[in-house]
């Protein structure tokens, strides 16, 4: 469809204005950087909403043989079925849900995970909490969790840099680092629910989402379990990328200044759009793994 | 009357200029007879008004250098992003100019004597032989050129976190604000080492940061209010006497946007890029990227007058957005009367709407067009086909210029546009009647605008 082309050239435009920030003179400038990150956020919001319209993309093999896997769960998943969703699934549509009370017919998959968003997010947050028994939209929400961390474990590392660069980027927009930010703690590969758990973090609503509009988003406060989590830089990309896009400017600021600070030297060789591409190339096919079922 | 411009020399023997030269800050005092500019070099320009009616060249110095803050390995630009005049209360002028960081106090002063007839010294300032000193003399002073100097009288740092946006002096003439993105500090004019901070915005867990400020502004008449607007769109006006911390605002000025014009973008153009009280201190003048609203302080769910300024833009957001020109930030001014306001648009374009007969007129500021005591014909920007030969399609606006600075004198029909390096002042064809001229301005036509030569 058009209008995902065009979000998703807007999203790989952000993308540029984002890291060519870094190296604009008299450093980098909190108001431009916000609104860019909104538009980001707005435009990936069209471009996942896609697949939930049941739009189906070139699906790339390597990550569809895991979705495979989960395929059978995933047909038998009805409302307010106890199976698990794919996680992914739960949280982009977490993300990019508009206000349960005008669910898509063909959203019914993700109504479920989107009724519960509030409570899930903040109940995964912790890792303890995924082994707790909860309701059923939790429990779904947190074993998909477990399922997205597979899957985003296998993703390249040459992203990293970005991730951590993007990090870098606006860590230095936060002169106080004093910003509890479980971002950097996302995708902990030895935390998978933690990684995920960002990602489902959202903002309080405070619009009402139009209906059909893909660019409405309903926002959670995040809960204080994230800003207890670990921040330590971590070695998955994926989980970096879906933090980033997570919620607006939440992803791309670090209190760990001296990590990214190490790696931003590594990867200023790269350039805006070296960056882009690889971003969104990483973020393809974890979309069209999604769409796989 | 002079249309002067800023780098004369520079512009007309090559189209190209410097960076540093581009205009970043246009004020008028506050009695209209001087007007300072800023450039992103750091340097003002104080321009006076001479006896004919025309501005010329006062004083230039610099008022901002580049510095590195090594702390966090950024550079900051010297550019001056404000200037503010104080009231003139003796026989030197003072204002205040800053850049990303630091605020600057600068006392302007003339000097036209100078004592001669020293017993110690010669007139070269070497010791004279005292042996050879027979008699005694009285110093007298004899009058001199014209010496304007600038020297620096205070120097307000290491206050903000974020870049600064705005300054605004309060009516009590001896307080005045600073706004970063985050904080807004209330400072004496006399005491640079400490601030009191009277809003702040920045939230505990910085991923929730959804809004950030863009301008602020005292209240011209009442010391305790101010406003200031948000990325948001809100404009919010507080009250500095309910609390010391101004988090709380007294009123919120804020439209509901219409969901039919929803895009990516909705978000950028609603940021309110400048906050102008009128004179009378009724209403409040906002300027969004694609329209200028005014507001009357008594009614906070809309605005009472929304003029477009250049509404043919909103099918080319995605375009604007590439080339960052959506993130332009246009000022806005008011005339002395409050009756017609104006702001800057694209390809040297300004606008003026006259709030009484909602005229308005599209001028153009620019070297081709600007012949001297030539009346500027009005523009027009045509979607579709031309219908007139002058007019200009939307297609063929040059975005690189752009006027994002305009300054209105408090009580003339005088007005200072800046054209990236250029600085255009133009006269009302009727001014030199003063007021009456203003008022019969309104009343018949819209304003008609002349450049006048130097004599």
């Amino acid at each position: 469809m058009e209008y995902k082309v065009e979000a998703h050239r807007i999203m790989s435009i952000s993308l540029g204005k984002i890291y060519n920030s870094r190296v604009q003179r008299g450093g980098i400038k909190l108001h431009k950087n916000l609104l860019v990150s909104l538009v980001l956020r707005s435009a990936r919001q069209v471009y996942l909403s896609d697949y939930y319209g049941g739009v189906c993309l070139n699906a790339q093999h390597v990550e569809a043989k895991e979705w495979e896997l989960m395929d059978g769960d995933q047909e038998k998943l009805i409302p307010a079925s106890e199976e698990s969703l794919p996680s992914t699934t739960a949280c982009d549509q977490t993300e990019a849900a508009e206000v349960p009370e005008a669910p898509q017919p063909e959203e019914t998959d993700s109504s479920l995970a989107v009724e519960g968003p509030e409570d899930p997010c903040e109940a995964v947050e912790g890792p303890e909490d995924t082994s707790s028994t909860e309701p059923q939209a939790e429990q779904e929400s947190s074993s998909s969790v477990d399922s997205t961390c597979d899957v985003s474990v296998p993703s390249p590392v040459v992203s990293e840099p970005q991730c951590e660069a993007k990090q870098a980027t606006v860590s230095s927009l936060d002169c106080e680092t004093d910003a509890n930010l479980a971002m950097s703690a996302e995708g902990n590969s030895h935390q998978p629910p933690k990684a995920h758990s960002c990602s489902n973090r959202k903002r309080s609503a405070e619009k009402k989402a139009s209906h059909g509009s893909p660019v409405k988003r309903t926002k959670v406060t995040s809960s204080n379990a994230d800003e207890e989590e670990a921040e330590e830089m971590d070695t998955s990309n994926v989980s970096n990328l879906i933090t980033i896009f997570g919620s607006s400017f939440s992803g791309l600021l670090s209190k760990d200044n001296s990590e990214p600070e190490a790696e931003t030297d590594e990867s200023d060789s790269g350039s805006g759009q070296i960056c882009c591409d690889q971003m969104l190339k990483n973020l393809n096919p974890w979309n069209t793994a999604i769409v796989a079922f | 009357m002079l249309s002067p411009v800023l780098c004369s020399e520079l512009s007309a023997l090559e189209p190209e200029y410097t960076e540093a030269d581009v205009i970043s800050a246009v004020e008028f005092s506050q009695s209209g007879e001087f007007l300072a500019t800023g450039d992103k070099g750091g340097r003002v320009v104080i321009f006076q008004r001479e006896p004919q009616g025309e501005y010329n060249v006062y004083s230039t110095f610099q008022s901002h250098e580049p510095e590195f803050d090594y702390l966090k390995s950024l550079e900051i630009e010297e550019k001056i992003n404000k200037i503010r005049w104080l009231p003139q209360l003796n026989s030197a002028h003072f204002l205040l100019t800053t850049n990303d960081k630091t605020i600057k106090l600068w006392k302007v002063s003339e000097r036209d004597k100078r004592p001669e007839g020293y017993n110690l010294k010669d007139e070269e300032g070497r010791m004279k032989d005292i042996s050879k000193i027979t008699s005694l003399q009285v110093p007298v002073l004899r009058p001199m050129d014209l010496l304007v100097e600038a020297s620096l009288r205070r120097v307000f740092a290491n206050a903000h976190a974020y870049h600064i946006n705005s300054i605004s002096i309060n009516s009590d003439c001896e307080t005045y604000l600073s706004a970063d993105d985050l904080r807004i500090n209330l400072w004496n004019l006399d005491i640079t080492d400490r601030s009191f901070n009277i809003v702040d915005l920045k939230p505990e867990n910085m991923e929730e940061l959804s809004e950030v400020i863009t301008v602020a502004e005292f209240h011209p008449h009442h010391c305790h209010l101010m406003a200031f607007s948000s990325s948001t769109g809100t404009t919010r006006l507080c009250d500095m006497r309910s609390r010391a911390l101004c988090d709380q605002h007294a009123k919120l000025f804020e439209e509901a946007v219409d969901p039919a014009n929803r895009s990516f973008f909705s978000e950028i153009i609603s940021s309110v890029s400048d906050v102008k009280f009128s004179h009378s201190g009724r209403y409040l003048l906002t300027r969004d990227y694609l329209s200028a609203k005014v507001w009357d302080l008594n009614m906070e769910n809309k605005p009472i007058e929304t003029y477009q300024v250049h509404d043919y833009l909103r099918s080319k957001l995605c375009t604007l957005y590439e080339s960052d020109c959506i993130f332009d930030k246009f000022e806005c001014a008011w005339n002395g009367t409050d009756s017609v306001i104006m702001t800057g648009a694209y390809n040297n374009f300004f606008r003026m709407f006259d709030r009484a007969s909602r005229r308005d007129v599209t001028l153009e500021a620019s070297r081709e067009v600007c012949k001297r005591r030539a009346v500027l014909r009005p523009r027009r920007v045509c979607v579709g086909r031309k219908k007139r030969e002058s007019d200009v399609s939307v297609d063929s606006l040059d975005f690189r210029k752009k006027i994002l600075h305009t300054a209105w004198h408090p009580t003339d029909n005088i007005i200072a546009i800046a054209a990236s390096n250029n600085l255009y002042i133009f006269q009302d064809r009727h001014s030199h009647h003063g007021h009456h001229a203003g008022h019969r301005l309104e009343q018949d036509r819209p304003p008609q605008l002349q450049d006048v030569p130097p004599q």
